[in-house]
């Protein structure tokens, strides 16, 4: 579904990553890890169509990223930001429902259908008491779930989510993951800082670290002591399935 | 089941409701002036169709087309404080119009308004070209540099001003904006731009919701972010440079009107363009009747009747709006 082919990403002459290679099957819920400052936003926003690489190509579902136009792409990848903006007027509900907008002609009003998709949405993220609130006037915690159901309406068969779940409780960070492992055929990327619960949640894993990806496979044969030595610099042993820091 | 408040549309009837007040605005300018003239009479009378009429129509059109544009700059810079003369378009004019004056041009209207038109269009222009990166314009480089410019070019039209003291006031005049001029050929040249600009605007409205999101959320979300940004400030832009090269500067149209339609019927543009177009022709068609009216035969300079009207109202929506928090 994801096909990274030699890419290298980095901001005018500045390279972060480089040349890196790898295929996501379709319906993979990957972990993407790495230190602070390390790429993952980056690779994020390329293969969302964001930023243009240095060199390579991305691929998603057998489309040059690059070269697709703005509406195809919005149908096929969701992306969810790490720090979206707030500062407007908008509602949650309204601001959900602006994930309808790829399917949306100009001029054109939304359906009834689409209302039906956002309560939906909104019901799954458990938002949609809040629907009338404005992003301003909710927690941080609530508003990336708002925009976890943003991306939910948008229905693409790809899901790149910028550390979706950080400002989330430890139930509500449950309930997302349930969620997001239990969707049938989408391809997730979503980056994490909390070890076991990409460990607990996501089959596969990414681990970025000096310039380049470190590992890609299965996570619970990636997050070996010696990897997470090696990219955070924590000393942790894995036992029975959980991590466990020596620090 | 479907969410009432906020989402669904609360003022339909405002468009509806501001229509109806612009047409009685409309009769009312027709009737009010020096000269009165019976309801019957109007149509056989060279004061209404050759002074009266055209005077509205381009009254209605300038205010459409400021509120139209100001409502547009306002979501595309992601910033309440721009008004649809933020880029330069205004400065540029005053110069232009400035220099045919100090050329000998101060009769010729039609002198003074190309002019101005050129002179606008090349500033903007000459905007574009610092702030586009490749193709992509960067907003706050847009901004700055166009509040630059403006203080530049108001400061070259200063020093005219100094150098020509004989035609000083009808400079100062000129940059007042006043519609006491306008013509059937103001309409003429008006109508397809503000019509077609408009146009673009509205059609634009959902892709301006977005553009408030941001621009990577709004590309993320199917907008065509830079391509779209161009179309709207070339509409945007044509507009108030035919406003501004026909009747001068006229200053918070185009600031107030989109932001009192946002204030009472929310944020979304497919709602405050289209209310902003009707609610602005209004605002300027009532300003202009009012700056005819007031003192006549005397004349007050429409911009100043805007700004004392203007800042009233919408200091008590922002009033009446903290409450409701």
């Amino acid at each position: 579904m994801i096909k990274l082919c030699d890419l290298t990403l980095g901001y005018g002459h500045r390279t972060v990553l480089s040349h890196i290679s790898l295929a996501l099957e379709r319906g993979s819920f990957c972990a993407v890890m790495g230190a602070n400052g390390c790429g993952k936003t980056t690779l994020l926003r390329c293969v969302g169509g964001l930023m243009r690489p240095l060199g390579g190509q991305v691929l998603v579902g057998g489309h040059d990223v690059a070269t697709l136009a703005a509406r195809p792409m919005a149908q096929l990848v969701a992306y969810v930001q790490q720090h979206p903006q707030t500062d407007f007027e908008f509602s949650a509900f309204e601001t959900v429902l602006m994930g309808r907008n790829p399917y949306q002609r100009r001029l054109e009003n939304e359906s009834q259908a689409d209302w039906d998709i956002v309560e939906q949405a909104m019901r799954q993220t458990g938002t949609w008491h809040l629907r009338l609130a404005k992003l301003d006037e909710i927690s941080g915690g609530e508003l990336q779930r708002v925009m976890l159901a943003r991306a939910i309406a948008q229905q693409t068969p790809v899901m790149l989510l910028d550390e979706p779940v950080s400002n989330l409780d430890v139930q509500h960070q449950f309930g997302i993951m349930d969620l997001l492992g239990g969707v049938e055929g989408k391809t997730i990327l979503i980056v994490l800082h909390d070890l076991n619960l990409a460990l607990r949640y996501c089959p596969s894993l990414i681990l970025i670290g000096q310039g380049g990806v470190v590992y890609h496979g299965p996570t619970c044969e990636g997050l070996t002591p010696e990897n997470i030595e090696r990219v955070f610099g924590v000393s942790a042993s894995v036992d029975g399935g959980y991590i466990r820091f020596l620090h | 089941m479907t969410p009432t408040t906020r989402t669904s549309r609360p003022y339909a009837w405002l468009p509806a409701l501001l229509s109806v007040l612009l047409v009685a605005a409309v009769v009312w300018s027709s009737l009010a002036g020096v000269v009165k003239i019976a309801p019957a009479d109007l149509l056989s009378s060279d004061i209404f169709v050759n002074l009266r009429l055209p005077r509205i129509v381009t009254a209605i059109l300038v205010g459409a087309a400021l509120s139209v544009s100001g409502a547009a700059y306002q979501s595309v810079f992601r910033n309440p404080l721009t008004d649809p003369y933020v880029l330069g378009v205004s400065s540029g004019a005053s110069l232009g119009a400035a220099v045919a004056i100090v050329a000998g041009l101060e009769n010729s209207t039609w002198g003074i308004g190309a002019a101005a038109l050129l002179s606008a269009l090349a500033t903007v222009w000459l905007i574009y070209r610092v702030a586009a990166i490749g193709n992509r314009l960067h907003t706050s480089t847009l901004l700055l540099t166009g509040v630059c410019l403006t203080l530049l070019l108001s400061a070259v039209v200063t020093f005219l001003m100094v150098l020509h003291q004989d035609k000083m006031e009808r400079i100062v005049f000129w940059t007042m904006g006043s519609f006491s001029s306008s013509s059937w050929f103001d309409v003429a040249l008006l109508l397809p731009v503000v019509l077609a600009g408009s146009f673009v605007v509205i059609y634009l409205a959902k892709d301006l919701n977005l553009l408030l999101a941001g621009s990577e959320t709004a590309r993320s979300l199917g907008v065509e972010v830079e391509r779209v940004k161009r179309l709207l400030l070339l509409a945007t832009t044509l507009m108030v440079a035919f406003a501004v090269s026909s009747c001068g500067v006229i200053g918070f149209v185009g600031l107030i009107v989109p932001h009192c339609m946002r204030l009472v019927c929310g944020p979304d543009n497919r709602r405050v363009v289209p209310c902003s177009l009707i609610g602005g022709a209004l605002f300027m068609l009532l300003c202009d009747t009012a700056s005819r009216t007031l003192l006549q035969p005397a004349e007050l300079p429409v911009g100043s009747i805007t700004a004392i009207v203007g800042a009233p109202l919408f200091i008590y929506l922002l009033y009446r709006n903290k409450k409701s928090y």
